[in-house]
């Protein structure tokens, strides 16, 4: 009897935290996606928070290429979802399955939505076929970080070739991607972002070529 | 012109010190450190002695300037207990925008800058180049 | 003074802050919180690593406020109350929630944050509600960690929030102590 009040009891607080969910995911339904719903937070806001996600990761892993592994896994789920919102916001284009388009659709829409401005440049590697290059020369985003000189090999722009290889992934085109810093004169955080897309990507485009 | 910005943590300890012309002497790094912590005894100290009635009116922020026969000294204390400290000549009367432009890098470049570890001396690129650019244009 | 506070937060995010996407923001957040549930697999312990970011975040960010404002150390809690709605979370999130609420004190009062950014987008998962999972706390840390250097040691905590079904989202701030025992922690 006991167990049965319980059981009782345990299914009615679940109807009602079910009822509760259902109300926000009523209101999550009617909110209108197609224009942002609000434009502009801090930039201290943002900086501060990467900050801190930075030192967490730190805090758990072992070495560079982990620490940046971790902050593009967190780059990746923003990707995925800046991904969604690009694609429903503009109508002008379509789900690109091309390696150049999909290209140029990061390097326009997808920097302009996230840094409202298109990427420094987009270049194909003189060395190999399969690898492309974006360029930043000022992220914004990463202004207020000094990476110290015991890890000048770290790239905190790691974070945005998360959301890089999360897009290209989205497009069909999936890539291995990173991020690297090269400074040039007068910028120290120019950051390139390099994506080498797998095999049967460059296959399927070979083909598509031929065919055409 | 600015010769020389000391940064005081809350504690009273040096987490920075650049001389930005050749007029002034460089101390040696234990000077600098024995200057932090009585800069900071007589600051606290400053605002202790100071006669203004305690209701009512703000509470004496401490030591503004020093004057010297060669130079002034311009004191700013953050409402977080940051001291910026800069010696300048005596033309310079007064320094309160420099000194919270200088206010603002640190927070941008150092508190912002995640491999920085609060109340520890600053060691940041970015800083130094963005607060040489500030005292050269100043 | 409510008004004073309204025009300088007003005042310095038109002038004197550098603005980001606000998605791009959103997300990232979203993402951490993901990361920490997937770190940490018990809401409970989600909460407080968030809460301690927050932390992080807040002895750093109050800087952020006074060289931007060039705001002087608050005369009491009222006034201190109004900072962190009108001028902190403005400058940050562009929002400025209403304070509510104070105790007889005058030691406790209520943040009401009917327009959180960080839950744009959000909806959690049963489990998370039911294990108490308060997706925002990072901004308890926040406020806690920044209270702290200006020598106010606060307990901060959500009490209500719309992504647990409740009507609007509350945070509640309890001043414990003054720090320092030269600021008169009395109003003016």
């Amino acid at each position: 009897m006991a167990t049965n009040t319980q059981a009782q009891t345990q299914a009615q607080s679940l109807m009602k935290l079910d009822n509760k969910a259902s109300k926000r995911s009523a209101m999550l339904l009617e909110q209108n996606v197609s224009r942002p719903r609000r434009d502009r937070v801090g930039l201290s806001a943002f900086a501060f928070l990467f900050a801190e996600i930075i030192r967490y990761s730190q805090n758990r892993v072992l070495g560079i290429q982990e620490l940046e592994a971790k902050l593009s896994e967190v780059g990746q789920r923003v990707g995925v979802r800046v991904f969604e919102l690009a694609m429903w916001r503009e109508k002008t284009v379509h789900r690109e399955t091309r390696v150049l388009q999909t290209l140029v659709f990061i390097n326009t829409v997808v920097w302009r939505v996230l840094f409202d401005k298109q990427a420094d440049s987009l270049e194909r590697s003189t060395e190999n076929d399969d690898e492309y290059m974006i360029t930043d020369n000022e992220p914004a985003i990463l202004k207020y970080i000094s990476v110290p000189k015991e890890m000048t090999s770290f790239s905190p722009g790691a974070f945005i070739s998360g959301i890089v290889e999360a897009i290209a992934c989205c497009c069909q085109c999936p890539a291995r991607v990173t991020s690297h810093v090269v400074p040039a004169d007068g910028l120290p955080l120019r950051t390139v972002i390099l994506l080498k897309f797998d095999s049967e990507v460059m296959d399927r485009e070979k083909q598509l070529e031929a065919s055409k | 012109m600015i010769h020389a910005l000391f940064i005081i943590n809350r504690s009273g300890g040096l987490i920075y010190h650049k001389n930005f012309s050749q007029h002034i002497v460089q101390l040696s790094s234990n000077e600098a450190l024995i200057f932090a912590g009585t800069f900071h005894g007589i600051h606290a100290l400053a605002s202790k002695i100071s006669p203004a009635p305690k209701r009512d009116t703000p509470r004496d922020t401490g030591i503004q300037t020093i004057d010297t026969k060669n130079f002034r000294m311009h004191c700013f204390q953050t409402p977080t207990g940051i001291k910026f400290i800069a010696v300048t000549d005596l033309m310079q009367t007064q320094l309160t925008g420099a000194l919270g432009k200088m206010y603002m890098l640190y927070c941008d470049y150092a508190l912002k800058n995640p491999f920085y570890n609060l109340e520890m001396p600053i060691r940041s690129e970015m800083f130094d180049t963005k607060l040489l650019q500030l005292v050269q244009a100043h | 003074m409510e008004k004073q506070y309204k025009t300088i937060g007003e005042d310095a995010w038109k002038n004197n802050v550098e603005k980001v996407n606000a998605e791009l923001f959103i997300f990232t957040y979203g993402s951490l919180v993901v990361q920490l549930v997937k770190d940490y697999e018990d809401y409970a312990a989600v909460n407080k690593q968030l809460d301690k970011m927050g932390y992080n975040i807040g002895v750093r960010l109050v800087d952020d406020i006074m060289a931007r404002t060039s705001l002087e150390r608050c005369s009491g809690f009222t006034a201190t109350a109004e900072v962190i709605s009108k001028v902190g979370f403005k400058l940050f999130l562009n929002v400025a929630p209403s304070v509510a609420s104070w105790s007889a004190d005058g030691k406790e009062f209520s943040l009401i944050v009917d327009d959180n950014p960080l839950n744009d987008f959000c909806e959690l998962p049963p489990k998370a509600v039911q294990d108490g999972l308060w997706y925002s706390n990072v901004l308890c840390g926040v406020i806690r960690g920044a209270l702290e250097m200006m020598q106010m040691q606060t307990e901060v905590e959500f009490v209500r929030d719309v992504l647990r079904g409740d009507d609007t989202s509350e945070i509640r701030v309890r001043l414990l102590r003054m720090l320092d025992e030269e600021v008169p922690a009395s109003d003016d």
